[in-house]
């Protein structure tokens, strides 16, 4: 390996990547480099020094900064004027072994990660307002602009969130803000099976009760939690709002439900969903591997169970999203994961695994021909030498 | 504007690609005479006309590839047509190629309820997909004005917002499949019932593709449950700087409504002459805002809103008293765009958006572009996200008209982009701002997008002419490289 | 939208009021939402905003009408749903009568098509003419599948049974019960007194019952608007003239309060009188004087104020609201609001904006819209779920009839009924 290329400004990037002979490993603070498949990089390509907010104007619900600002330095800012990102991005540093709290602006879009409020809010590409980026070639692009409402041109924001730095390295960007909630409570059921509580968060979406957080924890997940008794699921509805809105709702929603519940308060809650956001069932579960499904939240618990024996497991976005250990063997249980999305559709990642698992079985769920092969030609218009983390989403793109 | 000179040699076989046609589709479907064809010569841009090549009208996906990959293997053009309801010309046809209205895909599919989802066709129009959930007490929220009529195939290429796209965001945040034919006749499918796409997000890159990606033949939307209650605010101020602080103030005490709109006087006046809502005609600026959720959330910030009013200067405040009275509110400014064709022949309906906060001075730079050029303008803001609607005022039976409002146009839309705003927030480049991209865009940013293009449509056949101001060859794009601001291959046409 | 007519164009009367219509047309595509053969086509031709673009194509180019035209005009209900809709408030009824009109004086139609247009305007205007056809078509129904196209459908449309035609059809007067409140005209009409002679009775009763005399005025008849929708302007015209003046008579011999109509069809017509003879030097301010005074049936109660008794049998009533009445003449909520007075409870039909696919003489012309519309219209209305269909309109419930089993009669049958009067016959007939 080179040594590595540590551009502070958006042309020092560009011309680094513009001078580049060899494929480039694009990393911020690393906490997600072992997401994905491997990647065969001759040189690093660190964007760390890309640091620092350039703008923020609290009531025109924008933000900006450099691609290598920590997340934790944006959110504390955010916190302090009474806002937040409302996707809610998980920290999954520790995870991958690293420190908490770790984490850039640019590897939160490249992974386009959201947490239990999607369901409600929405995920990070429905928050990047712009960006300036630097393509394979070395140029200097910029997409989007400061505002929420624009059509102008395509929106290649999106293409960028999720792209795991396959696409362009990203020099800035621009999010938006929403006002933190006043208040928030949860409602727990205990005891639910998960047929019984895919209906129930079914249902509690389905109601006028405007839940931001529909979670269910199995017996084993549930142990996570300081409050589950021993050998119970769990099943979490979050409720936020004003106060008062926030507490008649609660009361309407248990009422609807018909199940027996609890009401968990403030700050139980917020450390309970900012556990969640943050994988807090798999702390401390260093070997396994680790699979990230997504479904459509009523077909959670049939997915579940056509995955065959998993080690431990838990749902989210309503059972739209389910989190799953396997043994860290083989395929890590690949096939047969993929196979149970056949019904249902939806599709299946491999967050973690040792590198030579992610290296022979698919990290990404492999995609119809049509569209792989358009896949391979949206890569190109980007990044035709391949210079970027190739081969970090999909073999040869 | 101009557009792409016509291939003649297309004209020339318009029977013969007629006939080809009418074997992949019924007779009725393709449309070749030439009085039939001049009815489909424009969309909601009257300013621009030009009869299409030939008229298709496929029901199915099978049709609509078969029809794709007859004109990628003939190199001919290809427009995609919702209902036509395009303020952009996102949707004017080209007379050496062929309108592929998709009309007849107008059947909702599959609701699901369960899964907060719809599956529809994607000439489905955006409010018949609210009426086809409302029974079970759902509806769909990205509701632009003319959602009575545009489809959600259009919503899709356009990623159209309105009203409520403050708090539910626009199409594109409230898909969640799409199925899509590509030029050569693929059919690709991106999304479906779950959250996340996985892979690139194509879904939303194709979202406010204006048809130049592909043609989309199946669309999965996001459903919510409709708020328990509605209530919306009739705002008056003596001044539109005042209307804008209290918007600002609004969002600063941490408050997101569900739609927050501005209209000034003259506006106000178009729409109070059609339905009879009681806009107070002596405001200068009028806030119409929304709020709504669970009843007592609504009535507390209700109470919030209007004490924020009182304290910026209103002039009247008034809440709705049940539902009906919410959907009079809106109904005026629902239709403020050709309620304004009653005050005048033809208006020009612009669409920017700027920073909130510059508002006032965008809009007293207007009122000076008006007085010098001689044309009214009349203005209805999406004052919540920053988009502007300038309803520029006009007559084309009087000669210099047009042109002097589409100057006024662009030089509106050059002060948008001046003040840290964007050149459309909804309506789409199309062919209205295709020429003013450069104020946006430099080369390289426009060369991007256009190398994106070619990963869909390397030959150029979808909707050529209309967003970008250049027309690359894709092979060019390739070797392109921009150096010193000096574009190579002068001799591409540039309209 | 910008026009492009020449002065000489502009000097005829027609053609300067069309060009004032087109002018309001922005183009903007609502109108295109709620056109039912927009709905069945997804083509723009077959929808206002297209329509109005051909016509727009064809006057300014002063060209006689193509095949294309006329098709596209043809398949227009003239349902007007997209009057409602238009938010620039264009007219398009004035300009597609307009149009019409232009077909019909240069367009050569196919033979077949000219007589059977030919047949529809001499024949349904008149009662007597009418009512002997229909004996014949009753005769020749054995036969109705070897009858050549529509000649056979029309024949098969024939009734099985027609009633005696009704004596209160012939002019003369009907005393107010109690103290006269009003004196009005009934329009007795020309198709409805031979198929369906029991609206007039039951309209008469329920107007005398309420204090209003009604005159049957002598010289009155069809009020033109079969004639004027196929674009045969002179004898619509004419009907109009003949109407106005046998109304004239008794506003300046005993008075009228006003004219009362019980088919919407012909109610739009007769408000409309005014603006179709507005160039008629004899006749323009009569004609506006006698629209001023139209009325429908519903406007007259509402008026009045209906006195409900109390009766047995069906409370669930499904509306249908015409398009003559809920476009043409914007009255809907009145009408049903009408009938919920009356104690009855109303049922929402789905897509109630949609025309039925009669349309006047539209069901015989264009059978294949309008059977797709019927059909479409009849699912609707069995959603929803009621004991009894009433419709202000004879062509909707002629062309609807026996689609469903449920009973359909007019809206002053059933408040004739509600307040006093029989019981209609298809309700006795019908269970429960």
């Amino acid at each position: 390996m080179l040594t590595p290329l540590e551009p502070a400004t958006a042309e020092e990037l560009a011309a680094a990547v513009a001078a580049a002979e060899g494929p480039l490993e694009l990393r911020g603070h690393g906490s997600k480099r072992d997401f994905g498949r491997p990647v065969q990089a001759s040189q690093l390509l660190d964007l760390s020094r890309l640091s620092g907010v350039t703008l923020y104007e609290p009531d025109e619900l924008v933000l900006s900064a450099g691609a290598g600002t920590p997340v934790a330095e944006i959110e504390r800012l955010l916190t302090a004027n009474g806002q937040i990102l409302a996707f809610e991005p998980p920290d999954l540093g520790p995870l991958f072994g690293q420190e908490a709290g770790r984490g850039t602006l640019g590897g939160m879009i490249a992974c386009n990660l959201a947490g239990p409020r999607r369901i409600k809010a929405g995920a990070l590409r429905d928050y990047l307002l712009g960006a300036t980026a630097v393509n394979g070639r070395g140029e200097i692009f910029k997409t989007g602009g400061r505002v929420m409402k624009n059509v102008t041109g395509y929106d290649l924001c999106k293409l960028l969130a999720g792209s795991f730095g396959t696409l362009a390295a990203i020099a800035s960007a621009t999010l938006k803000v929403l006002p933190a909630p006043e208040a928030v409570r949860t409602l727990m059921v205990r005891g639910l099976g998960d047929p019984a509580a895919m209906l129930l968060m079914s249902r509690a979406m389905v109601s006028a009760e405007d839940v931001s957080g529909a979670a269910h924890l199995p017996e084993a997940a549930a142990r996570c939690l300081p409050h589950a008794d021993v050998g119970t699921a769990v099943t979490l509805l979050r409720l936020e709002g004003t106060p008062r809105s926030v507490a008649q709702r609660l009361a309407m929603l248990a009422k609807e439900l018909e199940s027996p519940s609890e009401e968990l308060g403030e700050i139980e809650s917020t450390v309970l969903w900012r556990g969640l956001r943050n994988l807090l069932p798999f702390r401390g579960d260093h070997g396994a591997a680790i699979w990230r499904l997504s479904v459509p939240p009523t077909a959670g618990a049939d997915v579940l169970r056509a995955c065959g024996p998993v080690e431990r497991c838990f749902y989210d976005w309503g059972g739209g999203l389910i989190w799953l250990t396997t043994a860290a063997e083989g395929d890590a249980g690949a096939a047969r994961i993929r196979a149970a999305l056949s019904a249902s559709g939806g599709h299946a990642t491999l967050v973690r695994a040792p590198i030579a698992i992610r290296a022979s079985a698919e990290v990404f769920q492999p995609q119809e021909p049509a569209l792989a092969a358009l896949t391979r030609r949206v890569k190109e218009s980007f990044d035709p030498l391949g210079r970027f983390n190739p081969g970090r989403m999909y073999a040869g793109a | 504007m101009r557009m792409p000179e016509p291939d003649q040699a297309a004209i020339a076989r318009r029977a013969e690609i007629a006939l080809a046609l009418r074997r992949i589709l019924p007779a009725e479907s393709v449309i070749e005479d030439g009085e039939a064809r001049r009815a489909y010569e424009s969309d909601g841009l009257t300013a621009y006309r030009q009869p299409p090549l030939v008229v298709a009208l496929p029901s199915t996906t099978a049709e609509v590839a078969a029809v794709l990959r007859y004109c990628h293997e003939n190199r001919l053009k290809v427009v995609p047509r919702g209902a036509g309801t395009s303020l952009s010309g996102g949707a004017l046809p080209l007379a050496d190629g062929v309108l592929l209205g998709m009309a007849k895909f107008n059947r909702v599919l599959d609701v699901d309820i369960a899964n907060r989802a719809a599956v529809v066709q994607p000439g489905v129009t955006n409010l018949a997909i609210s009426q086809a959930v409302a029974p079970a007490g759902f509806y769909y929220a990205p509701d632009p004005s003319s959602q009575i009529a545009c489809t959600i195939g259009g919503n899709v290429a356009e990623n159209s917002g309105g009203v409520h796209c403050l708090k539910y965001g626009m199409t594109g945040n409230n898909l969640l499949g799409l199925e899509m034919v590509l030029i050569n006749g693929e059919v690709v499918r991106l999304g479906g019932r779950h959250l996340d796409a996985g892979g690139y997000d194509l879904m939303g890159v194709v979202t406010g593709s204006e048809g130049l990606l592909g043609v989309v033949t199946e669309v999965t939307v996001r459903i919510l449950r409709r708020p328990s209650t509605q209530r919306a605010l009739l705002l008056g101020f003596a001044s539109c700087e005042d209307a804008g602080e209290c918007v600002a103030k609004v969002i600063a005490a941490g408050i997101i409504p569900a739609g927050m709109e501005m209209m000034d006087k003259p506006a106000i006046h178009a729409a109070e002459d059609f339905v009879a809502a009681g806009y107070p005609r002596d405001a200068e600026a009028l806030l119409i805002v929304e709020l709504d959720g669970p009843v007592v959330e609504v009535d507390e910030l209700i109470a919030r809103v209007e004490q924020i009013a009182k304290a910026c200067g209103s002039t009247s405040e008034r809440v709705s008293r049940d539902e009906a009275e919410r959907q009079r509110f809106w109904a005026g400014r629902k239709a403020a765009f050709p309620a304004v064709g009653r005050i005048s022949p033809d208006y020009y309906c612009m669409d920017g958006t700027i920073p909130r906060r510059r508002l006032p001075e965008v809009l007293a730079k207007m009122q000076a572009m008006s007085r010098a050029c001689g044309l009214r303008v009349a203005n209805v803001f999406h004052a919540g996200d920053g988009n502007l609607h300038p309803l520029i005022l006009y007559d084309a039976n009087k000669p210099g008209e047009l042109e002097t409002a589409e100057a006024f146009g662009a030089d509106i839309l050059r002060l948008c982009v001046a003040v840290g705003g964007v050149l459309t927030g909804e309506h789409g480049v199309g062919v209205e701002k295709r020429d003013l991209m450069g104020e946006m865009f430099n080369e390289t940013d426009l060369a991007q997008q256009e190398r994106l293009k070619c990963a869909f449509d390397s030959e150029g056949l979808l909707n050529p002419g209309k967003m970008f101001p250049v027309l690359h060859r894709c092979a060019e794009l390739g070797r392109m490289h921009v150096s010193a601001g000096k574009l190579p291959f002068p001799e591409l046409p540039r309209f | 939208m910008q026009t492009n007519f020449t002065l000489a164009q502009l000097a005829d009367a027609d053609t300067a009021q069309s060009e004032k219509i087109l002018r309001t047309c922005v183009h903007c595509g609502f109108c295109t939402a709620t056109c039912p053969t927009y709905l069945l086509t997804g083509d723009e031709l077959d929808g206002p905003r297209g329509r109005i673009y051909l016509i727009k194509d064809m006057l300014e180019g002063g060209r006689a009408a193509s095949a294309t035209v006329a098709k596209h005009i043809d398949r227009c209900l003239s349902c007007l749903a997209c009057m409602t809709t238009c938010p620039s408030g264009v007219h398009y009824m004035h300009l597609v009568d307009h149009a019409r009109k232009h077909i019909a004086q240069t367009f050569r139609r196919p033979v077949g098509d000219r007589f059977l247009r030919k047949l529809l305007a001499v024949l349904l205007p008149r009662p007597a003419l009418f009512r002997g056809a229909l004996r014949l078509a009753r005769l020749a129904r054995p036969f109705a599948r070897s009858m050549p196209g529509r000649l056979g459908a029309m024949t098969r449309l024939a009734p099985a049974a027609l009633p005696a035609s009704s004596p209160v059809d012939r002019p003369q007067v009907f005393p107010a019960e109690g103290a006269r409140q009003k004196r009005v005209a009934l329009l007795s009409g020309c198709v409805q007194t031979v198929l369906r002679p029991g609206i007039n009775e039951a309209t008469i009763r329920l107007l005398n019952r309420h204090g209003v005399e009604v005159v049957v005025a002598a010289g009155a008849g069809c009020c033109g608007a079969l004639t004027h929708h196929l674009g045969e302007e002179a004898p619509a015209l004419a009907s109009a003239k003949r109407n106005i003046g046998a109304w004239w008579r008794e506003i300046e011999g005993q008075g009228l309060d006003a004219i009362v109509i019980n088919a919407s069809g012909c109610g739009t017509m007769v408000k409309d009188y005014g603006f179709l003879l507005r160039e008629d030097r004899d006749w323009a301010v009569k004609a506006a004087k006698v629209a001023g005074l139209a009325k429908d049936i519903t406007e007259i109660l509402d008026e009045i104020g209906l006195r409900p008794t109390s009766s047995d049998g069906p409370r669930r009533v499904a509306y249908h609201s015409a398009c003559s009445m809920q476009h043409g003449q914007r009255l809907d909520a009145l009408p049903r609001r009408l009938i919920a007075s009356a104690g009855f409870e109303l049922c929402e039909i789905p897509e109630g904006h949609l025309c039925c696919g009669s349309a006047g003489s539209y069901s015989i012309l264009e059978p294949g819209f309008a059977g797709q519309l019927k059909t479409r219209k009849l699912a609707n209305i069995a959603r929803a779920k009621a004991e009894v269909m009433v419709a202000g309109n004879i062509g909707c419930l002629e062309h609807l009839a026996g689609g469903l089993d449920l009973p359909m009669i007019h809206t002053a049958e059933l408040l004739d009924w509600a307040t006093g009067g029989p019981k209609p016959a298809a309700l006795t007939s019908a269970a429960g």
